[in-house]
């Protein structure tokens, strides 16, 4: 009988931390993209492309280098997700969400450094991924990601577009 | 060259999945293959052990417990001799019995595959008379008669092969490894009271009455102080309950054991040997 107790606390704490990290994940991840689609709607008219060289009808009058960074963390339970995906394969759905809003946050983050610079637009935007490595009480596994985004804000003569 | 602001559109790169559905999914679908897969593991030990006979048994697990490993204690040989003498009440023992002392303080003793009895220091000490020790060994040789000691192997093969699984995953560190020897716990104690009943036996072949077969655990407690500590590790294994008790008492009369009578001295030699 009490082993049964036993066996059901010690199932039922860990079942329970997972909800609860789900619980406050969702919550987060709902706020911030809530957050993510209200500042693309309103920055949507500063033009963030990947192209080259800037096109040739731009007048441009100074260039600078911004960057946007971001750093983000797993939860409990998105690694919870991620770790029964290791056993059997598949999209790790779970992690798809988190890049994604790292990914927009950078890029907004470009966005709003280049508006700041007073400048006009951004070319050549990269995106890169760097993996953080554990240190304490490492066992592998992994601390978080970090996700640059970075490109050349142009400073153009007049609005050329 | 024109550039048209647009509204951004959703992303393509998140998967239309809600998380939990995907969590219950998974989870049921490793359950599915593993579960069974450690079952079958299982079975087959379970099964694979009553054809094994003990010469076979003794030779594969021969490793498990070389000589050296069965510990310096003088007491030793003692205990293996008790264990002999149990042991010719057995008609039709098919093993030849060794005996291990292991140096812990914590009261405890194994059957380990391949006809082992290990006993800690500890519980050597707090023995008050042979009987009191010959009803633990035969206890443990109850446990050899009914091979508790391999069914435990179909146990570890399952739960191995189940931590395996989560191990893989990552999971196996999110839940606490004590499940599997609350498992364990739970799975025992029925073999536990057999193993009690068959130790009782012996316990009156050789000496004529079965005085002493609980009193270690009953006389513990006021010996030694704070004794629950001590206890644990065998409680854990073997809980002691006043039920237990009530079942040796009950085992003893049905069987129409004497409960009484002279218990057999420790050697002189015992206690200078615990120094």
């Amino acid at each position: 009988m009490e082993s049964w107790i036993g066996l059901g606390i010690q199932v039922g704490i860990p079942v329970g931390l997972l909800l609860l990290a789900y619980a406050v994940g969702s919550a987060v991840e709902g706020r911030h993209y809530r957050s993510l689609r209200a500042r693309e709607l309103r920055s949507r008219s500063f033009p963030v492309l990947t192209l080259r060289a800037p096109p040739a009808d731009w007048r441009i009058e100074g260039i600078e280098l911004v960057s946007g960074s971001v750093v983000v963390s797993l939860d409990y339970f998105k690694r919870f997700l991620a770790g029964l995906r290791l056993l059997v394969g598949g999209r790790i759905a779970s992690y798809e969400t988190l890049l994604d809003r790292a990914r927009r946050e950078a890029v907004l983050r470009v966005k709003e450094d280049a508006f700041a610079r007073g400048c006009h637009a951004v070319i050549n935007l990269r995106l890169e991924t760097a993996r953080l490595n554990r240190t304490l009480g490492s066992e592998g596994g992994t601390a978080g990601v970090e996700i640059v985004a970075y490109g050349t804000a142009l400073k153009l003569a007049r609005r050329s577009f | 060259m024109t550039f048209e602001p647009r509204t951004p559109r959703e992303d393509v790169n998140v998967s239309p999945v809600h998380p939990l559905g995907e969590a219950a999914t998974l989870v049921a679908g490793i359950a599915l293959v593993v579960l069974p897969l450690a079952l079958a593991v299982w079975a087959a030990v379970e099964i694979g052990v009553r054809f094994l006979p003990a010469g076979l048994e003794a030779r594969w697990f021969a490793d498990l417990a070389p000589d050296a490993a069965l510990g310096g204690d003088p007491r030793r040989e003692m205990v293996e001799a008790l264990v002999g003498r149990l042991a010719r009440h057995w008609e039709g023992n098919p093993y030849a019995f060794r005996a291990g002392v292991l140096p812990e303080d914590a009261p405890n003793a194994f059957a380990l595959p391949g006809g082992v009895i290990v006993v800690t220091s500890g519980l050597l000490d707090g023995v008050g008379s042979e009987n009191e020790l010959a009803f633990v060994l035969g206890h443990e040789l109850g446990h050899f008669r009914h091979r508790d000691h391999l069914r435990a192997l179909g146990r570890e093969a399952f739960l191995a092969v189940v931590w395996a699984a989560l191990a893989t995953s990552g999971v196996g560190s999110t839940l606490p490894q004590t499940v599997s020897s609350l498992a364990e716990r739970g799975f025992s104690r029925d073999q536990e009271r057999a193993a009690d009943a068959f130790g009782l036996a012996l316990l009156h072949a050789e000496y004529g009455h079965v005085a002493g077969a609980g009193g270690f655990f009953t006389r513990l407690p006021d010996a030694e102080g704070g004794v629950g500590a001590r206890l644990s590790s065998w409680v854990a294994t073997h809980p002691m309950s006043a039920e237990r008790l009530d079942a040796l008492h009950d085992t003893a009369r049905a069987a129409v054991y004497a409960e009484e009578g002279t218990q057999t001295p420790l050697p002189a030699t015992w206690r200078e040997a615990a120094q």
